[in-house]
């Protein structure tokens, strides 16, 4: 594979670096590669995640202060006197108090929705900012000096070529570690944060746990950056974790690309080499007098902003051939590996009562979306839900779907009662859905977003997504996202963007997804909407295949000659309320409904 | 994947830039310019262009950086400046965390360093590293004694004092813990406030209750007048103290009436028309005047402490060109050497007088007491 | 602690306040109308500040060539506008009565004995070279990516800021400015000393924000613009276009700050950096607001000016801390109070 090459190629001239480059290069490295690990932190967190951080400094002052404090104490209190100095246990001892306080912060702040979250980092970024420069024992602002190298094997490593190798290797690991990471079922639940998040959750997908996960990844990258920072630079005080550094942090993760695990890389490089050049380069054009670094910087910013909002490596990426740009192949060869196949859920037996609305009342304030609604919908039958545009057919799905909660009455899955389960646990429960207004993510391929579906039927963590170690599982995960692909007739696009393809074909994948979780329960909220003829009769084809084998479907739909030939019964609702209940032909003749549809006959 | 070819390209690119070495004498001179503390970087930077530029028939070039305040980018600036300029000693920074950071450097490369910053950590305790390091400004210590005495003199038992919370109010702070307890006066109130404040209502109020015979205000430049007008405003009666990072024009101008009366110990540069004649006076009015006329503007202490560090650098390279050409390692020592065995060396500052053990060389010459009366500095006899 | 002393803080912090209050009510209005949280609002306040304290002082008020350098940009970038859709005369004049503009601030500044002028014209003077600031940023800067994500829009700002203080020490230097109160006179309540400038500071504000709310709370007009980023078709009824939406907010924005700066720069010493933090804390307020709300922004923001004030007298050492770690329960009520799973973008 090509693109493997290149980065075999870019590991190699990292190696060379130190050998062919003047020191104070090499220094400049050491920085970027600092800067990097920082940075790829944020690309998870803000450019995959979707949450702006600003604090991530603090978390680099975490990780230096508590180096700094066990190494260059000279009396440290007993509890602590184990670390005897040593750069590794200090180590240790950061990432754990990195750990606790992030998993803390990111329980209070990470709830925090839209702008709210930026500024919450801004507070608690400051606030640790502050207690640094307050504390005695840390050195107050002057800060600590006299930090010991860091041994390796015995050797101390006190010249920058030195830590050069140790600050790339932990980088490159660390790229690694995140590539990783994305390319996993967890990864796909941490991708779906940024736009998908209702549409994970009814997949099973604990999203804020996935926030707490790149949450506490970002930060322990920001503690080791600091922990490599303060023996690199042996001194260290409040002033480089304080917020102008976040916000540094922050223009090189967008400079370079915030998507992408390479953008931090290039961003941290671009920004450090920038200011250098600007150091040069401006008192050349506007004299000594004056300094316009800051100005020239900040203007630059803004440029590229104007022209690539994405950042730099998209536009880099643009420049080369399409055909080093080949599509990643997830899935292995045919007939290469065959992982095994996911177990399946035990379909009730025919007949079976599966879903069931009892008197469900759903009140707005004074406005009554939904009156003493009944329905009931068995395995191995499909139930349609019609009725004109306002009739509460929308709210009575969330009812259903457990989105939202019934001001009286209930909803029973199965027999137990839906009351207090979120959508999270129905789908855990059997139950699948799709959406009205087709929620996917528009970056990933179809096969990845089928395979979100899939989620609740694996079960490898984190660590084992970042070590690759969970290899046969997700190829049975993929396997199966792939199997009900071909199912629904999209077996031809697996490795395109999802928001590539047509409407239509974008509300079957949907269905493709819901069915990757091996549901007992199809809710389908509008699926013909958009589709042609030909993609109509497929579907209707496909729905009752799943009724044959003995799924239990319900669909809200507005396509009557959809539903007619299809359905075994219908409800219809207006205002609100049920009106007629039966099975198709007796609803096409029932003067209440066709009261509802063609308006009364005065 | 263009990362791997545009990356050494661009730090190709950078390294070119470095000018070719010539036969002179190079120093690097790095000043924190912008952020936090450009106001104590500012003069120091437009000093360069003031500073000799011959010593001992060698031609001195400057090679002028800025760090941002921030610490990182001093070291940053000095290894540039060591390994890609080939520095034969370096002026600066301007702070006293970022001199911190960078005194391992220096030694490591072997190239003497001259901080003009305030704290005496820098030189003191002397270590192997710090030997490298001279420091062109009157230790705080040197000033909180001549305040403390004259509190003494004038009967003062308990003092309050408000200091910014940064290095400056940090150091001041615990040399004044030191010597009130030698001098038997009680430290009724600390208080910290940060430079950006936009009032210091509490603090004051804070250290009023306490009802101090004396107040104490340790902060560097503009900041440090709001705390006394303050003070003044809720109606201090008692005596107010500043420290020299009070010694420039803006703060007679910001503080107007309300600081009357201030003692504040600072060197001469301030009242130089009353001090007896000397070479010190001489070189600080030469200084005040050059300066002047380049920027409009006189020049706060700050500024005279790079200059001073340009004079010492210029005593002593005469003597080190004895044991070597500039850019070699044997000039750097032996300009180190030269710097350690600086005697009497009128400076803006004072007078110099270096030893192994104490590097940074003032005595009492190297501070004046000095009130505001009517607006302007005057002597205080 | 006595009610001497309580009155003298809370005097402090409801002064302060009252700055954050309407630096809170502009970040508001802003962020309603254009999706864009305004950073740079704090550098409108220090160089309205430091502008007013050059005139008064007799320094060098070189601030007017940055009005004039960015007249000229915008109006290039309505030439091109211009060559690209065709010439249209009346545009054409618009353009030459901008640039008209800033070379009459440029020979105004240099010619008047600014030091000896009225205080009022001083302020006059401050606000028709800073005003005109606001709207040309969002010309030139936000404008042409009017309808990128949220992020993009806030690092745009933030870049815009950084580039604005570098200007400020360009311009003002590194030294504070303290300027001359608009009255001396003082005067006692109980045996507490008011100064008559912070009753200007609190009538002031009073009174701005008591016009911003009635004019976006009372007005179709206000309404309609203030509608702008969500309703679209709402504000083009009123004929009221985006782009003119985001240029009157920003004009109204920089006025708003502007003339903060030159109500507490008698009070206290304001730095070419100070902006920031000052401008923090009004998104403090505006957050307290939830972004929406002006009555509840103006109260969060007089809150934190009183907050700070006390934290100042009991803890100096940790009142930032205190200040910014309080503004975590707000958020977390605010959050949990205005949505639950929310998909953003």
């Amino acid at each position: 594979m090509k693109s493997r090459h290149l980065v075999i190629l870019f590991v190699v001239l990292v190696g060379l670096a130190p050998a062919v480059l003047p020191t104070f290069q090499v220094t400049l490295l050491n920085y970027i590669g600092l800067y990097a690990l920082v940075v790829l932190g944020l690309v998870l967190l803000t450019g995959v995640g979707g949450m702006t951080s600003f604090g991530q400094a603090a978390f680099v002052g975490l990780g230096a202060y508590t180096t700094a404090y066990l190494t260059a104490t000279d009396q440290l209190p007993a509890w602590l006197a184990w670390t005897s100095g040593s750069a590794w246990l200090s180590l240790l001892v950061g990432l754990v108090l990195t750990a606790v306080v992030a998993l803390t912060l990111g329980a209070l702040t990470l709830r925090l929705s839209g702008h709210y979250l930026p500024l919450g980092t801004i507070a608690w970024g400051i606030s640790l900012y502050y207690l640094f420069g307050t504390s005695h024992t840390l050195g107050g602002h002057s800060g600590i000096s006299g930090l010991p190298p860091i041994e390796l094997f015995g050797m101390p490593l006190d010249k920058g070529e030195e830590m050069f190798y140790l600050i790339w290797v932990i980088l490159l690991l660390a790229m690694w570690i995140t590539q990783n990471l994305l390319n996993s079922r967890e990864g796909r639940a941490i991708r779906a944060l940024k736009g998908g998040q209702l549409m994970a959750e009814s997949m099973g997908v604990n999203t804020f746990r996935s926030k707490i996960v790149i949450f506490l990844i970002s930060a322990l990258f920001a503690a080791l950056s600091g922990w490599l920072y303060a023996h690199n630079q042996r001194f260290i005080n409040p002033t480089p974790f304080g917020l102008s550094m976040g916000i540094d942090y922050l223009f090189m993760a967008l400079i370079g690309g915030v998507a992408n695990v390479w953008g931090a890389l290039l961003g941290a490089g671009i920004l450090t080499m920038a200011k250098e050049w600007l150091q040069d380069l401006l008192p050349l054009i506007f004299g000594d007098k004056g300094n316009y670094e800051h100005i020239v910087f900040g203007l630059l910013i803004v440029l590229i902003m104007h022209k690539t909002p994405g950042g730099l490596w998209p536009m880099l990426v643009k420049l080369v051939p399409a055909r080093l740009r080949q599509k990643k192949k997830l899935l292995p060869e045919a007939g290469k590996t065959e992982a095994p196949k996911l177990p399946q859920r035990n379909l009730p037996e025919r007949g079976e009562l599966i879903l069931e609305a009892k008197d469900v009342t759903r009140q707005f304030g004074g406005l009554v979306a939904n009156k003493e609604m009944n329905l009931q919908v068995h395995a191995g039958e499909i139930l349609a839900l019609i009725g004109p545009n306002g009739a509460g057919k929308s709210t009575m799905f969330n009812q259903l779907s457990a989105v939202d909660t019934p001001t009286s009455g209930e909803v029973l899955f199965r027999g137990a009662s839906l009351k207090g389960k979120s959508s999270r646990d129905v789908a855990n429960l059997g139950m699948s859905r799709t959406f009205q207004h087709v929620k996917l993510l528009p970056t990933m391929t179809v096969l990845e977003n089928v395979a979100i579906g899939a989620h609740l039927r694996g079960s490898k963590g984190v660590i084992s997504s970042a070590l690759h170690l969970e290899r046969l599982e997700e190829t049975s995960l993929l396997q199966e996202a792939e199997r009900q692909l071909k199912r629904v007739g999209l077996g031809d696009y697996l490795y395109e963007e999802a928001g590539s393809l047509a409407l239509g074909q974008q509300r079957i994948l949907e269905i493709a997804r819901a069915l990757c979780a091996d549901p007992c329960l199809l809710l389908l909220d509008e699926p013909a909407a958009g589709l042609r003829h030909k993609e109509k009769q497929a579907l209707a084809e496909l729905l009752s295949k799943l009724r044959s084998e003995g799924m239990a479907i319900l669909l809200v739909e507005h396509d009557m000659d959809f539903v007619m030939g299809l359905v075994d019964r219908i409800v219809v609702m207006e205002f609100g309320e049920k009106i007629a209940e039966g099975l198709p032909e007796e609803i096409q003749t029932n003067p209440a409904v066709l009261e509802a549809y063609l308006g009364g006959a005065d | 994947m263009l990362l791997k070819k545009t990356l050494p390209a661009l730090i190709l690119g950078s390294a070119l830039t470095a000018t070719a070495t010539q036969a002179e004498v190079k120093v690097g001179v790095v000043t924190s310019s912008t952020g936090p503390i450009a106001l104590v970087g500012i003069p120091q930077k437009n000093t360069v262009p003031l500073l000799p530029t011959t010593a001992g028939g060698e031609t001195i070039s400057y090679i002028s950086l800025d760090d941002s305040s921030d610490p990182s980018a001093t070291v940053k600036a000095f290894k540039k400046l060591i390994e890609d300029e080939k520095v034969d000693a370096i002026i600066g920074p301007s702070g006293s965390p970022n001199a911190m950071g960078v005194i391992q450097f220096a030694a490591e490369s072997g190239t003497p360093m001259l901080a003009p910053v305030g704290t005496a950590a820098v030189v003191l305790p002397m270590t192997e590293d710090k030997k490298w390091v001279f420091k062109t400004t009157q230790n705080d210590e040197l000033i909180a004694k001549a305040l403390v005495g004259h509190m003494v003199d004038s009967g003062v038992k308990t003092l309050g004092m408000i200091g910014t919370a940064d290095p400056y109010g940090e150091n001041w702070s615990l040399v004044m813990a030191k010597l009130c307890a030698e001098a038997g006066i009680k430290l009724t109130a600390v208080e910290r406030f940060q430079r950006q404040d936009t009032s210091i209502t509490g603090q004051s109020l804070k250290v009023m209750m306490s009802s101090p015979d004396a107040v104490l205000i340790a902060a560097p430049g503009s900041s440090s007048v709001m705390p006394e007008t303050t003070l003044k405003e809720q109606g201090y009666a008692g005596q107010i103290y500043q420290t020299h990072g009070a010694a420039l024009d803006p703060f007679l101008k910001l503080g107007g009436q309300a600081v009357e009366g201030t003692i504040l110990a600072a060197s001469l540069m301030l009242v130089l028309d009353e001090v007896p004649d000397s070479p010190a006076k001489e070189i600080a009015s030469k200084y005040v005047a050059d300066y002047t006329a380049m920027h409009g503007e006189t020049p706060a202490t700050f500024g005279g402490n790079v200059y001073d560090a340009g004079l010492l650098l210029q005593n002593a390279i005469p003597t080190a060109l004895e044991s070597g050409k500039p850019g070699t390692p044997e000039f750097r020592s032996a300009l180190r050497d030269a710097l350690e065995n600086t005697s009497e060396m009128a400076g803006t500052q004072g007078v110099y007088n270096m030893t192994p053990e104490d590097h940074s060389g003032f005595d009492e010459r190297g501070r004046e007491l000095i009130q505001v009366e009517n607006n302007s500095w005057t002597l205080l006899k | 602690m006595n009610l001497q002393i309580a009155m003298l803080l809370g005097q402090d912090g409801i002064t302060n306040g009252a700055i954050y209050a309407l630096l809170a009510l502009s970040i508001i209005l802003v962020f309603t109308v254009t999706r864009i949280l305004l950073i740079p609002l704090g550098e409108f306040v220090t160089f309205g500040a430091l502008t007013m304290y050059a005139f008064q002082s007799g320094q060098d008020s070189s601030i007017v060539w940055l009005l004039m350098i960015m007249m000229a940009l915008d109006a290039g970038l309505d030439l091109k506008q211009l060559v690209t859709n065709g010439m249209e005369a009346r545009k054409a004049q618009w353009i030459g009565l901008k640039l008209a503009y800033a070379v009459i601030m440029v020979i105004l500044v240099e010619t008047l004995p600014l030091q000896e002028i009225h205080m009022a014209a001083q302020v006059l003077l401050t606000l028709m070279i800073l005003v005109p600031l606001g709207p040309i940023m969002y010309r030139i800067f936000f404008q042409p990516i009017a309808s990128a994500p949220p992020l993009v829009l806030l690092i745009v700002s933030i870049a815009v800021h950084v580039a604005m203080v570098g200007v400020g020490l360009l311009m003002f230097g590194p030294e504070g400015g303290r300027t001359a109160p608009f009255s001396a006179a003082t005067f006692q309540v109980g045996n507490v000393m008011l100064k008559s400038q912070t009753l200007w500071v609190i009538l002031v504000s009073l009174f701005l924000i008591v016009s911003l709310f009635l004019a976006f709370e009372r007005t179709l007009y206000g309404k309609a613009l203030r509608a702008t980023a969500v309703n679209r078709m709402g504000a083009r009824l009123m004929g009221i276009s985006p782009d003119f939406a985001g240029k009157a907010t920003f004009a109204l924005a920089a006025f708003i700050g502007v003339a903060s700066g030159i109500l507490i720069a008698p009070i206290t010493t304001l730095y070419y950096d100070s902006g920031f933090i000052i401008s923090l804390k009004g998104f403090v307020g505006a957050i307290i607001g939830g972004l929406i709300s002006y009555p509840l922004a103006a109260i969060g923001a007089v809150a934190v000016g009183l907050i700070e004030a006390f934290s100042m007298f009991w803890a100096s050492n940790y009142k930032e801390i205190i200040v910014f770690t309080l503004i975590i329960p707000f958020l977390l009520w605010r959050s949990i109070n205005s949505s639950h799973v929310e998909d953003e973008e």
